[in-house]
């Protein structure tokens, strides 16, 4: 494995998986699993992979409960993870209705008193915080969410 | 299962320690274990984190429901011996205004006696 760079030199990592998700609650802790397997053989640091980790938890998750609301099509789910010297980023794609799940995450109203705190939708509040880049589209009949962390250049 | 939950009763305080991680796959057994907790008396609550390695939003969930049942039970929660990365989620999901946070366990109990 090519050793990172932090220095700013160029080098030429680019490498990358592909892993198929079931429509099973404990899918997302598979997959935390296999971004940290990949992460640390890449010599990623350990905070940036865990508030990565958590992002990709919580969109997944919400894939999965939400993505496929009937049976008309044969779910699938599939996650790319990619690194090249620049960014991490992690794709998730599915073939189920067109569903945006960032257009309907209201910003929770962190003010409330705990009586007043609704239960849930913290989720991609959280997934928002804790990745760079947090993207939605359409593309080819699937849902695509993109999420994208620059690698930090200071150790 | 890749989580623990050890309970200690101190009077009129129950002292949860989570081990492992908390996501969607397992709230719903963390929220179970609460509840049982507070509908056994113990409306005084401290979790524990010591050994909790990760949660999720889903943990976050059950942590809520939880502070709302002691609150309308006149009890309270707390939380203590969080981890920085532990104690970054709450932060960043308002809950650090929810419940008090202390380092040790001792704090935390003598907190619910002020």
């Amino acid at each position: 494995m090519k050793q990172f760079s932090r220095s700013g030199r160029m080098t030429d990592v680019d490498v990358g998986m592909e892993v198929d998700v079931a429509i099973k609650a404990d899918e997302p802790r598979r997959v935390a699993k296999l971004l940290q397997r990949f992460g640390q053989e890449n010599e990623l640091s350990s905070k940036m992979l865990g508030r990565f980790e958590l992002a990709l938890d919580e969109v997944l998750t919400n894939v999965i409960t939400h993505a496929f609301p009937d049976d008309a099509v044969e779910p699938s789910i599939r996650v790319a993870l990619h690194l090249n010297d620049s960014r991490l980023k992690v794709r998730i794609v599915d073939n189920g209705p067109p569903f945006d799940p960032l257009q309907d995450a209201p910003a929770p109203d962190l003010s409330l008193s705990a009586e007043d705190r609704p239960v849930g939708g913290l989720g991609i509040h959280l997934a928002r915080a804790f990745v760079h880049t947090l993207e939605y589209e359409r593309v080819e009949g699937c849902n695509c969410l993109t999420l994208v962390q620059p690698l930090e250049t200071q150790p | 299962m890749t989580m623990n939950v050890t309970t200690k009763y101190a009077g009129s305080t129950a002292v949860v320690a989570v081990n492992g991680r908390i996501d969607s796959a397992n709230a719903k057994d963390f929220d179970q274990k609460l509840s049982e907790v507070i509908d056994r008396g113990g409306s005084r609550l401290v979790i524990d984190c010591g050994d909790l390695t990760y949660i999720s939003s889903a943990g976050l969930r059950a942590i809520l429901l939880a502070i709302k049942r002691t609150n309308a039970a006149g009890g309270g929660m707390a939380m203590c011996r969080t981890p920085d990365h532990i104690r970054e989620v709450l932060e960043v999901s308002g809950f650090t205004r929810l419940i008090q946070v202390y380092e040790t366990v001792e704090d935390a109990e003598a907190g619910f006696s002020g």
